[in-house]
């Protein structure tokens, strides 16, 4: 023991050394006692340099990539770097911060409540969203507790316990509305929007959400909005056909007041096929909401101040019916799940909840104060629906259920915890605790994470974690400008901000490689995208593969309308965004714009110089390390406009001044001519000029891309950062998938399978 | 621009009495108010800064929005925030009234109106009421409590006077709710605590965050419950239903609520934000407000830009002539209030995030006019803001010394 004990010791002296000389020779001349470039001294203490683990990250990093030392200095000979990273990679490793407590998100929260209940919650008005800079929402780091995130979780569990155990049975009632008691904006002062009443049929022609919708008064004569008289789920039927239109189109089912809309929100679309006449769908709703539809497809903005006759597409409705709240059995489901038994006692309401919610018992220490809250809701009202509703509002505000608390090898509970929060982004069902509990996750998951991958559920992840990691939610973030982009339309951004997503089930449903993330010859489209691409026409709003033509560029991430519009402003392309976009989410790199430089926003509005503007950065060494990469990389995509549309020049806008006019887009635009130059030397000598150099750059970092993507996975599995600390799991991974042709699918199954995965 | 009418008479019938100590230190007896106004787009300075120092004698075309009030009115520019990192777009702005934003770091540090609103609120309905910068969450959480973490902010206009002046028709099921609130946090409290003990350090401090936002949560049910009681303030104020945003509608809104808050004395603080990012819409201008910030230094985008900027300062001197109207006690309720108005940048055009204007009212100040503190830190002014509050207080973020606020 001893000897061992000695022989560690001298081994790790020995590493010391190693690294001490190493970095005498090679780093203390620009980063020692003379100079400190970018803040870096590493002549002083080893223990302390290794103490600090960003630091050795970092070098693990630039070493690697021969980034340092600089090319013109002497450079380490291969062998010795492959002996430094190793001594560095085994500290980063035995030094790693524990993953720390997490806590649920809104969609979490949301979902679990959804599964546990059966009722679909939407708690967006109650609950703060979770607000993310890096990474994912799920990351205990970048999760904040507060006064306010607290007291709203107070009042979203009384709402939710309100809700889910009514003192009394609602009522189902029908509402029939039709031309009567429609309205739009006509009526009002605020300017026309171009919708009317004609023969009994409500007519849309434009989208402008604030001033053109249909909304619903209860009498024909009164102008005062319907509104959803109690919480539950609502049918509605609505009788609505298109005109002059040669394709689906798209309906917006929103809420809020038609007539003032502040708040208007879309909470769901529907598409309307080619031809059809009515539609049905079910709505959660609750008390007081309002209804208003739009037309979202609609091909202009509604925009005209004047009375004009309008010619193209509309939407024409003629009835709308709502029945609800519908209740399939009364008691309901919930209530019954909640006090299963009238008879219980306050002692056994309590005990069951909590294992309801928490999928454990409580502490015995903690057990106490929650009797006391149901005996005394017991003793004053003399109801075990409302005892219930007190202890559930109890136990959705306690630590045990906001918190997924982890010991460091997870529990069996913990580790059906962390995979159902990773595919289902919810709390796990019977079926998988008790596979946990058999340590069936332990031995071998693959059975329970094939039945979670079949179960709809998934969809959660699915939409989650690509809405995050391709930043799908920002791609209608900005423009585009109607002015610039004619033809470019609302529905076709919103298609392009699915693409991704539908890309991602695909591959995961079908078993395919996650090499079609760098490129494929198929894409996934519907109606609108196809002819945005200009491939073959698809029917429908649904997203299906279509085969691309063997001289098509698209075809894999960095191809799709949706991240070259995501990476673009208004007007313009941004290679700087577009190159850091890749290296962040395809290569899963950590890249930060120095905060100690201000960064001012040149006008290049106009100018022919941004290539110029840009490369500047490359000139000044602070910049250069991390722009040597970027810049490379958007350039080669400048043949790519700021909708993701294909051009061979550039086109500045500038705008003009206005002219006075009463309609809002009377900006004039002066459009000015340049050529393209792309063309630029990746750090590593390739040259990339164009998409397909591009594409061919990033094929050959396959490895290191699909490394970046499993790193993406895990990171979202485990609500953490992922480091150098990780190469283990991560390389293991790597290596298990690569017989199976890296498919997204065997993935997923690897890191649920890796010893990593049942550890904090 | 329309100007808007004063509302006849006072909007308020019923005062609040203020409340017995509920345990609280409160360090003043006075009845003092602050209101904190913050345009996170700024204004363009050299119209709105004088050139000379000391007195005003010319005032440039901005700064003359707010004749009527010079008397009363100190301006402090060049103002740095040096713990406010930059080159994040707008994210910076949360640290406006901190002085303090650091990318890494989740948690920020006590904002001045906090701090001020700590000592004074004890008694009041609210201990402070802070108005959103429209629904841009993520650049517009400016106030944060003494342990850092963000204070709730209101979106809306209609949701502030709902809780101003809206009266609780279920009085009594609302006092039960909060009996059985005050019951719940207990339990999760003290289920917070059995569990730390079973934690490793990191988890403790996510866990001291849940614990800390439980006991003040408490403080505010408690608050609540002793207000349930009483009866509500009531006015005849009428808020106008927007579906396009203008600064007239809406500036003047927020601006009309921020003085009936205090004016019905149910908070002494008031923070106010300038919405930005959604922008105004003028009908006599094209362009929103965000992007007219960005001028890139072309005339006429600079000269629409003014349009907007002196629409705001107009609706802001109109409050503080509105105050000055009211009276509260033995005095106006400007004499009662002190205002400040700030920015979060020098230039929106450039996204710098030093260079900061700040106009105190005050009716107190002696010497009013023009003061450049080149570079000096934000933190002073605060300092001197919140001595005029808590006279013993010494520090205020990277504070060197405090600004003479009234001499």
């Amino acid at each position: 023991m001893l000897l061992l004990i000695a022989l560690m010791t001298s081994r790790s002296i020995a590493a010391e050394i190693k690294l001490v000389n190493f970095f005498t020779e090679h780093c203390v001349q620009c980063h020692g006692p003379d100079e400190q470039e970018s803040g870096v001294r590493l002549d002083q203490s080893i223990n302390l340099l290794l103490a600090d683990t960003r630091l050795m990250e970092k070098i693990v990093h630039v070493v690697e990539d021969g980034e340092m030392p600089p090319e013109e200095e002497l450079q380490p000979p291969d062998n010795l770097i492959d002996e430094i990273i190793p001594i560095l990679e085994d500290r980063i490793i035995s030094q790693r911060s524990p993953n720390p407590l997490k806590r649920l998100t809104r969609f979490e929260y949301t979902n679990t409540l959804s599964d546990l209940f059966g009722v679909e919650f939407d708690l967006s008005h109650l609950l703060p969203p979770d607000h993310v800079e890096e990474g994912f929402d799920k990351f205990g780091d970048s999760q904040i507790m507060s006064p306010h995130q607290l007291m709203a979780y107070l009042e979203t569990a009384r709402f939710v316990a309100e809700r889910i155990l009514p003192l009394s049975k609602p009522e189902t009632q029908t509402w029939d509305f039709d031309g009567k008691y429609f309205h739009g904006s006509k009526n009002f002062a605020t300017g026309g929007g171009g919708d009317y009443l004609e023969d009994d049929e409500y007519v849309l022609t434009g989208f402008r959400p604030y001033r053109s919708n249909l909304h619903l008064s209860i009498d024909p004569e009164e102008h005062d909005q319907f509104a959803i008289p109690a919480f539950g789920k609502y049918r509605l039927e609505v009788s609505v056909r298109s005109d002059q239109s040669k394709e689906g189109e798209i309906i917006g089912i929103n809420l809020g007041d038609g007539r003032h809309p502040t708040s208007f929100k879309t909470i769901k679309r529907i598409a309307l096929p080619h031809r059809a006449n009515h539609f049905e769908t079910e709505l959660t709703l609750k008390l007081g909401d309002q209804l208003a539809f739009t037309f979202d497809s609609a091909r202009i903005p509604g925009k005209s101040l004047k009375k004009q006759e309008h010619k193209g597409p509309s939407l024409r409705f003629s009835r709308v019916k709502i029945v609800g709240p519908l209740e399939g059995s009364w008691p309901t489901k919930a209530m019954k799940a909640i006090v299963p038994n009238p008879d219980m006692s306050p002692e056994e309401l309590v005990d069951h909840l909590a294992i309801m919610l928490t999928r454990n018992e409580l502490p015995s220490e903690d057990r106490t104060a929650y009797l006391n809250i149901a005996r005394a809701k017991l003793e004053l009202t003399g109801s075990k629906p409302a005892t219930a509703r007190s202890i559930l509002i109890a136990l959705l505000t306690s630590p045990h259920f906001l918190y997924k608390s982890e010991s460091q090898e997870l529990t069996a509970i913990q580790q059906a915890h962390r995979l159902s929060y990773f595919l289902w982004n919810s709390i796990p069902d019977p079926e998988l605790l008790n596979a946990s509990k058999l340590g069936q996750l332990r031995e071998d998951p693959r059975e329970q994470v094939e039945r979670m991958l079949m179960d709809p559920k998934t969809d959660r992840f699915i939409e989650d974690f690509t809405r995050q990691w391709l930043q799908r939610d920002k791609v209608s973030d900005f423009g585009p400008d109607v002015r610039v982009f004619k033809n470019v339309r609302r529905m076709t951004v919103d298609s392009m901000s699915r693409e991704g997503r539908e890309l991602f089930r695909y591959m995961l449903e079908n078993g395919l490689s996650m090499e079609l993330f760098i490129d494929s010859d198929f894409v996934m489209a519907n109606d609108r995208l196809a002819r945005f691409y200009g491939l073959p026409p698809v029917e429908g709003d649904n997203f299906v593969p279509v085969e691309l033509p063997a001289d098509s560029e698209r075809g894999g991430l960095v191809a799709q309308a949706g991240f070259l519009k995501l990476t673009s402003t208004d007007f313009a392309t941004s290679p700087i965004h577009r190159g850091s976009w890749i290296l962040k989410n395809l290569y899963n790199m950590k890249i930060n714009p120095p905060a100690d430089i201000l960064i001012n926003e040149p006008d290049i509005r106009g100018t022919t110089t941004v290539r110029e503007a840009i490369l500047k950065h490359q000139e000044l060494e602070s910049c250069s390390r991390c722009h040597s990469k970027i810049d490379p990389l958007g350039f080669a995509l400048e043949y790519y406009d700021p909708v993701g549309r294909k051009r061979n020049e550039y086109r500045h806008v500038e705008e003009l001044v206005a002219e006075d006019d009463e309609t809002v887009f009377t900006k004039k635009i002066k459009f000015t001519k340049a050529p393209i130059e792309a063309n630029m030397t990746l750090p590593n000598g390739r040259e990339v000029s164009d998409m397909v150099s591009l594409k061919n750059a990033l094929i050959e970092d396959k490895e290191k891309i699909i490394k970046g993507l499993i790193e993406k996975l895990i990171s979202y599995a485990h609500g953490r950062e992922v480091t150098v600390a990780d190469r283990p799991y991560v390389n293991d991974v790597f290596d298990s998938i690569s017989e199976e042709e890296f498919s997204l699918r065997a993935a997923i199954h690897a890191i649920v399978d890796h010893p990593a995965f049942r550890k904090r | 621009m329309k100007r808007r009418t004063f509302l006849a008479g006072s909007g308020i019938s019923i005062m609040l009495p203020r409340m017995e100590s509920l345990g609280q230190v409160v360090e003043t007896n006075s009845n003092r108010r602050l209101l904190t106004i913050v345009n996170h787009l700024s204004f363009y300075q050299p119209k709105l800064i004088p050139e000379q120092e000391g007195g005003f004698s010319q005032t440039p075309t901005l700064l003359n929005e707010l004749s009527e009030h010079l008397e009363d009115l100190k301006i402090f520019s060049g103002l740095d925030n040096p713990a406010v990192q930059n080159g994040f777009g707008h994210t910076p702005c949360v640290g406006i009234l901190s002085g303090y934003f650091n990318k890494l770091q989740r948690k920020n540090r006590l904002s001045i109106d906090q701090a001020i609103a700590d000592r004074i609120g004890g008694e009041t309905r609210f201990k402070s009421l802070v108005f959103q910068a429209g629904e841009n969450l993520n650049f517009s959480q400016i106030s944060w409590d003494k342990h850092g973490l963000p204070v709730k902010q209101i979106d809306s206009p209609r949701k502030i006077f709902n809780l101003l002046f809206q009266v609780d028709e279920n009085a009594k099921a609302q006092k039960q709710v909060l009996a059985e609130d005050r019951s719940i946090l207990d339990t999760v409290l003290s289920q917070a605590q059995s569990m730390e003990k079973r934690l490793n350090h990191t988890d403790r401090a996510k866990l001291d965050e849940y614990m800390t936002s439980v006991r003040e949560v408490e403080q505010t049910v408690k608050r609540r419950a002793y207000w349930a009681d009483r009866s509500k303030p009531q006015s005849d104020y009428k808020i106008e239903e927007f579906d396009r945003k203008s600064v007239d509608d809406y500036v003047s809104t927020l601006l009309d609520l921020a003085v009936l808050a205090l004016e019905s004395d149910s908070t002494r603080a008031v923070t106010v934000q300038i919405p930005f990012w959604e922008g105004f819409k003028e009908p006599e201008l094209s362009g929103n407000y965000h992007d007219l910030s960005h001028h890139g230094q072309k005339p006429e985008k600079i000269e629409k830009l003014m349009m907007l900027e002196r629409g705001i300062l107009s609706r802001i001197s109109d409050s503080l002539a509105k105050m000055k109207n009211r009276t509260v006690g033995e005095s106006t309720l400007f004499d009662q209030t002190t205002t400040l108005l700030t920015a979060s940048m020098g230039s929106a055009n450039s996204h710098n995030f030093d260079d900061l204007p700040a106009l105190v009212f005050d009716s107190r100040i002696q010497t009013p006019g023009h003061w450049r503190k080149q570079d000096a830190p934000m933190s002073n002014l605060y300092l001197g803001l919140l001595q005029l509050f808590a006279p013993k207080q010494e520090h205020f973020g990277e504070s060197t010394n405090a600004f003479e606020i009234l001499a």
